[in-house]
């Protein structure tokens, strides 16, 4: 079977399909590792640049976003070891959540999804986080930080969100990337953030800008 | 001319003698309860205790004094919902948050340290539902009478004496908006690209819950006649559209559809409509199924330019909103001046030929200043004038 067929099924978010997909292509010999960085994590790439052409929006994002779950599913047992690559290297460690007063959780979720399925390890803070829990995050040896907040009210709460890494001494060690409907890049350049995005998916490209 | 005559006018694409000016119409035009506080204190009117209209956003009623301060021209009369339904607030155990659950068991919680609005923790059909989950699911009772309980006299009030336009409310959010709420946003999302099916016969629920509560409004009211009725569905974000024109025509503009045409067939009331966002790849759409209005003209939001909305679809909707971008213009880190600049941008924009009523981006926020909002209220009283 062709690899192609598994990628067409992420992208068209065939879920019903996956785990029969993927136990064929085992069958046929094609190790794990390939399965998952040819088929699934390039097709939640190609999901993502359709998500910004505006062909995809959020409901197709998130069916696309299951079937490559399903698939990773099946495949996780296989893979040499959870956050290792073939090549040695470990994956890069993320945390995320949404700064302290802000409950808006969809755009992070997004987010979270599509890091994981670039092949990020992501630790998802949830909601209301608190400095503490981001820097507890830091020191349990996260490289991105990811901040997201909805409101022109609770934006306001990244500034000390940041400001917090810096008193407890741990800003040097991450990267922190902010996002969310009401942010722009002045306003990250304003507060000390090393990046913004717009979306989940230039999140991604940033993502790995930041840490290369 | 008074407030009512102006906002018809307006609503009927004819200049009056300003542009209306609305704050509290509706509770997506409103104040939040933190800054109509201290917009009290800054005009020098009496303390008094804040009665809060809408709960999760934590909206102000607005005070007559206010309104006649002001010369507000709309006016709200509805009880948005909960009729015999009384709101059980608690604490959760760790003391973060307050908490309670609505009249359709959606679960909402606010941060007691520095929260401004509550927001969703439980949705009552999350997760993997079945056709006879969405039957079992009961709905509050939309024809209850204590809700419709005073609402002819309110009306006649607001119309015979004050003389403002009447604006009448939803019994709940739209239909697109209860759809997620009840099933949450992930589930909501992914089921409307897996199973319209499902999204279909939930919809369908909603709107039949819609239909018969204006129904009722509609013989209460008993020839009163309302001036506007205002509708919502957000249906849009920052960037763009949440979910595909194609999917907004295929599964839900034939509720809209159906649901307008009913309220049209009933009533001369011009239908307001509220969406979030970049909604501007819609608006044909919502033209097409008899929107009369539109809300709150997300300035910021892509493709939502004030001159080009107004160039490219003034002849057919009227805006209600859009007269200051709340995002970047409006809250305590911006002056006074920057405010006047932007009101007088969106006012050249949008008033000339009528078709607009003047209001913030959706709410004002909790951390707007009172010097702003006056900035905002004097630019509209100097260059708001129509000179026909």
């Amino acid at each position: 079977m062709e690899l192609k067929t598994i990628y067409d099924a992420v992208v068209n978010g065939d879920v019903q399909e996956m785990q029969k997909l993927i136990q064929e292509a085992l069958a046929d010999g094609i190790p794990a590792e390939t399965i998952l960085h040819e088929a699934l994590i390039s097709a939640m790439t190609q999901v993502g640049c359709l998500f910004e052409a505006q062909e995809y929006y959020v409901p197709e994002m998130l069916v696309s976003a299951k079937a490559m779950q399903t698939g990773m599913q099946s495949l996780k047992p296989l893979l040499a070891s959870e956050g290792t690559r073939s090549d040695g290297k470990s994956n890069p460690k993320a945390a995320f959540g949404t700064v302290k007063g802000d409950l808006h959780d969809i755009g992070k979720d997004l987010v979270i999804i599509m890091l994981e399925g670039a092949g990020f390890q992501v630790t998802d803070l949830g909601v209301d986080v608190s400095p503490e829990k981001f820097i507890q995050a830091i020191d349990d040896g996260a490289q991105l930080i990811g901040l997201s907040a909805m409101l022109t009210t609770t934006m306001l709460n990244m500034k000390g969100t940041i400001e917090a890494f810096q008193v407890a001494g741990v800003r040097d060690r991450v990267k922190v990337l902010v996002g969310g409907a009401p942010l722009n890049q002045s306003y990250a350049d304003h507060i000390g953030a090393d990046g913004f995005a717009k979306d989940a998916s230039s999140a991604i490209r940033k993502a790995k800008e930041l840490l290369q | 001319m008074d407030s009512r005559e102006r906002v018809l006018l307006t609503l009927n694409h004819k200049e009056p003698d300003r542009v209306p000016y609305d704050m509290g119409g509706t509770v997506v035009t409103g104040i939040q309860a933190k800054a109509y506080s201290r917009l009290r204190k800054y005009l020098g009117l009496p303390e008094k205790e804040i009665v809060i209209i809408d709960i999760l956003q934590q909206l102000a009623q607005v005070d007559e004094d206010v309104m006649e301060r002001m010369g507000l021209d709309c006016k709200n009369i509805s009880p948005r919902s909960t009729a015999s339904f009384k709101i059980d607030l608690k604490l959760t155990p760790d003391g973060r948050y307050s908490y309670f659950y609505d009249e359709y068991q959606v679960g909402w919680r606010m941060p007691v340290d520095g929260g401004m609005y509550y927001d969703m923790f439980h949705h009552p059909l999350s997760g993997n539902i079945t056709e006879e989950d969405v039957d079992r699911y009961t709905l509050p009772d939309p024809i209850d009478p204590s809700r419709f309980g005073g609402l002819p006299e309110a009306a006649r009030k607001v119309l015979d004496e004050e003389k403002r336009a009447l604006v009448i409310g939803n019994i709940s959010a739209g239909i697109f908006e209860l759809y997620l709420w009840t099933r949450g946003f992930k589930d909501g999302y992914t089921e409307w690209a897996e199973n319209p099916t499902m999204a279909k016969k939930i919809l369908r629920k909603y709107s039949d819950l819609q239909l018969a509560y204006w129904e009722r409004m509609f013989q209460v009211m008993d020839g009163i006649p309302i001036d506007v009725v205002q509708m919502a569905d957000d249906l849009a974000g920052q960037n763009g559209m949440l979910i595909s024109p194609v999917s907004y025509r295929r599964l839900l503009k034939p509720f809209h559809k159906e649901m307008f045409d009913y309220i049209h067939s009933k009533t001369d009331a011009k239908i307001f409509f509220h969406s979030c966002g970049s909604i501007r790849p819609l608006i044909p759409d919502l033209i097409e199924v008899g929107v009369d209005i539109l809300n709150p003209v997300q300035v910021s939001a892509a493709n939502m330019d004030s001159a080009a909305l107004k160039r490219d679809f003034g002849k057919d909707i009227c805006f209600w909103g859009g007269g200051v971008d709340t995002q970047n213009a409006l809250d305590e880190r911006h002056t006074p001046d920057e405010v006047r600049a932007d009101v007088r941008k969106r006012l050249q924009d949008l008033m000339p030929g009528g078709g607009f009523v003047f209001n913030t981006v959706h709410n004002i926020q909790g951390n707007v200043p009172p010097e702003n909002i006056m900035a905002m209220w004097e630019t509209v009283q100097e260059c708001g004038v129509y000179h026909n």
